[in-house]
C-alpha cells in the first residue's frame, strides 16, 4: 500500500522538523541566557575596577581621578560605557606604582575586566548570531528576551613595563 | 578548585600540545589546585597520577605531521563518565576543533569550558565550509585561549571571535639549573672554537635547516673548531650527506633526545640557531634555550621577534639568508660582552614565560569563565593566592 508510506514518511519528516526547531529553541534559551550571566559578571567587574579607582584617588592622586571614577560609578547605562572609557583614559595617565597594593589592586581589577568584556563580546555575538536566524526569527524564538547587546568599551588593560610583570 | 583538561592527542607520543598539557597542569597543581587531565593513552602505559586515559588512539594526518586521537561512541562515554565523575568547577580543552576527545567533551560539558587553541590553521577553506558545524562546537565555549598571535588572528579573522592571548609557558627550572653534555660546549677564543646548536626535523623544510647547513660549511672553512651540535628525529646518513666529507668530523648528531637531554643539549652550545622559514606559530624551543641561558639567534619571524623582544633577548636574522646568519653568527662568536648581554635580556624576558607565571594568567581566565556562566564574581585572592 504506497499510501501506507506516505504517512509514514510525512510523520518521520515532521517528527525531525519538531526536534530541529526544539533543539534550536533550546540553543537559543541557552545562549541569550549565558549571555545575561555573562553581562552581569561585566556588570560587576566594572564596579569593581571603579571602586578600586575610587580608593586609589582618594590616597594619592587626587580629584580628577576620583570624578572619573564617581562617575563611572553613578553613570545611567546609556552613559556607562563613555564613562568608562574616560576612566580608562584617567587609569592610563596616572603613573603606577606597583609597590602600592592599591595600584597593584587597580591593575589587577583592570585585566579581569579585560577577560570579563572579552568574554561578554564573545558570548553576545553568538547569542545575536543565534537570534538572528531566519528560522528563530520566523518562530519568533527568545521573544522573551530582549536583544543581547555589546557594551563597548576600549580595552582596559593598563600597561604594565615589561620587566615588572609580576612574577610572584 | 577542580580543574579538567582535555588533551586531544595521546601522551604516548612526545608532542607540543602534549607538553603544554603536563607542565599547565603541574603548575596549576603546584598552585593548590586538584587537576584531572584526560588523554587517550592506553591502560597499561605509564602516566602521571593526574592522567586518566580514555583508550587507544588511532593516527590520523593532521596539519602536516601525525596526531594521535581517539574519537567514537566508546570514547564519548568516557568522556561523559570522566566529566560526570570529576564534578569540575571549569572544563579545559586544548584543540577544541580537531575531531577528538576534546571536541567530545565540549559537546558534552554544561559548565563553564575553557578552550586553548595551538596551531595557526591557515586552511580557512575547511573552516569556511563547516563554519555551521563548527559554530555548534564553539557556541558551547566560555572563554577562548590562543597562545600566539597567529592563533589568535586566526580566531578573530576565521572564527569570528576574540581570544586572549597567552603564550606557551616554559618551565625554567627544569633548563636553567642542568649539567652541559661532557665534553661541551667546548672552547672558544677570537676567531676559533664555538659551538652551534640546531634542535628539530632537520628534513622538514620550515626548519630551515639548510640555511644553518650553508652558514655553517662556509664559516667553519674560516674559523677553526667551530662546532654544530643537532639533535632531532631523522637519519643520520641523510644529516651527514648533506655536508663536505672533510667537515663531517665537526658535526654531532645527537638523534631523537629525551626532554632532559634537550635541557642539557641547550646548555652545551655558544648559539642557538633557529633558522625556520615559517609555520612556526609561537617558537617554544627558543623559550626553552632562553630558559638555559644559551644565546638564540633566530629568523625575523613574527612569533619570533615577539618572543625574543624585538631582538633585545635574541639576535634576529633575515629569513632565509645564509650569508645573513653566517655574518651574525661569526660576529656573536667573537663577542663574549653582546652574548651575555642577550642573555642577561633573556633571563628577564623568560620570567614572564615561567609556567607558575602563566598558570595565573590561565586561572584567571578560568574564573572569568565561571563568573560568565553563572554571574557571580570570584575573589581576587581566590585566583591569586590558591
Amino acid at each position: 500500500m504506497p499510501g501506507m508510506w506516505w504517512v509514514v514518511g510525512a510523520t518521520v519528516v515532521v517528527a525531525l522538523v519538531a526536534a530541529y526547531l526544539v533543539w534550536t529553541a533550546s540553543r537559543v534559551e541557552r545562549l541569550q541566557g549565558r549571555a545575561q550571566l555573562a553581562a552581569r559578571a561585566l556588570d560587576a567587574h566594572l564596579l569593581r575596577r571603579a571602586a578600586a579607582a575610587a580608593v586609589l584617588a582618594e590616597r594619592r592622586y587626587g580629584t580628577e581621578l576620583y570624578a572619573a571614577a564617581r562617575i563611572a560609578l553613578d553613570a545611567r547605562p546609556d552613559e556607562r560605557e563613555a564613562a568608562e572609557n574616560d576612566l580608562t583614559r584617567q587609569l592610563r595617565t596616572i603613573r603606577l606604582d606597583l609597590s602600592d597594593p592599591d595600584c597593584e589592586a587597580v591593575i589587577a581589577a583592570s585585566r579581569r575586566l579585560a577577560l570579563a568584556r572579552q568574554v561578554h563580546t564573545d558570548l553576545v555575538r553568538d547569542a545575536r548570531t543565534a537570534r538572528g536566524r531566519r528560522l528563530v526569527r520566523l518562530f519568533r524564538m527568545g521573544r522573551g528576551h530582549t536583544w543581547p547587546n555589546y557594551f563597548d568599551i576600549d580595552d582596559p588593560t593598563l600597561a604594565v613595563p615589561a620587566a615588572d610583570v609580576p612574577t610572584r | 578548585m577542580r580543574i579538567g583538561i582535555v588533551c586531544p592527542y595521546s601522551f604516548d607520543v612526545p608532542g607540543g600540545v602534549q607538553n603544554h598539557v603536563m607542565d599547565l597542569a603541574e603548575a596549576l597543581i603546584g598552585l593548590g589546585h586538584e587537576v584531572s587531565v584526560l588523554a587517550p593513552a592506553d591502560e597499561d602505559s605509564p602516566l602521571p597520577p593526574y592522567v586518566v586515559p580514555a583508550g587507544r588512539s588511532v593516527p590520523l594526518p593532521y596539519n602536516g605531521s601525525v596526531a594521535r586521537i581517539a574519537f567514537g561512541p566508546v570514547s564519548t562515554a568516557r568522556v561523559r563518565r570522566w566529566i560526570t565523575r570529576g564534578d569540575f568547577d571549569v572544563l579545559h580543552v586544548h584543540e577544541p576543533l580537531t575531531l577528538s576527545l576534546s571536541m567530545l567533551a565540549v559537546l558534552s560539558a554544561r559548565g563553564p569550558v575553557v578552550a586553548t587553541f595551538h596551531t595557526a590553521m591557515t586552511r580557512s577553506r575547511v573552516l569556511a565550509a563547516a563554519q555551521g558545524a563548527l559554530q555548534i562546537v564553539l557556541e558551547r565555549i566560555t572563554a577562548r585561549i590562543a597562545v600566539s598571535a597567529l592563533a589568535r588572528k586566526v580566531q578573530v579573522e576565521h572564527l569570528d571571535g576574540g581570544a586572549v592571548e597567552i603564550p606557551n609557558g616554559v618551565a625554567v627550572a627544569k633548563f636553567a639549573g642542568v649539567e652541559p653534555l661532557p665534553s661541551w660546549p667546548g672552547e672558544i677564543d677570537e676567531g676559533t672554537g664555538g659551538t652551534l646548536g640546531f634542535l628539530g626535523r632537520f628534513t622538514e623544510p620550515r626548519k630551515g635547516f639548510p640555511i644553518l647547513r650553508d652558514a655553517f660549511v662556509e664559516l667553519a672553512r674560516q674559523r677553526p673548531g667551530l662546532r654544530l651540535l643537532v639533535a632531532g628525529p631523522g637519519d643520520p646518513d641523510d644529516l651527514f650527506d648533506q655536508f663536505p666529507p672533510d667537515l663531517r668530523d665537526r658535526v654531532t648528531f645527537l638523534g631523537l633526545v629525551s626532554e632532559e637531554d634537550k635541557a642539557r643539549m641547550l646548555r652545551s652550545v655558544h648559539l642557538y640557531v633557529a633558522p625556520n622559514t615559517g609555520g612556526e606559530s609561537f617558537g617554544m624551543i627558543l623559550t626553552e634555550a632562553l630558559a638555559g641561558g644559551t644565546t638564540v639567534v633566530a629568523s625575523d619571524l613574527d612569533a619570533f621577534r615577539r618572543v625574543l623582544d624585538s631582538g633585545r633577548a635574541g639576535r634576529l636574522f633575515p629569513t632565509g639568508d645564509p650569508v645573513a646568519l653566517r655574518e651574525t653568527l661569526a660576529e656573536l662568536l667573537d663577542d663574549p660582552a653582546q652574548r651575555a648581554e642577550l642573555t642577561a635580556c633573556g633571563d628577564q624576558v623568560v620570567a614572564n614565560f615561567d609556567w607558575p607565571v602563566v598558570a595565573r594568567r590561565v586561572l584567571e581566565v578560568y574564573a572569568a569563565a565561571i563568573e560568565a556562566t553563572d554571574g557571580r564574581v570570584i575573589d581576587q585572592e581566590w585566583v591569586e593566592l590558591a
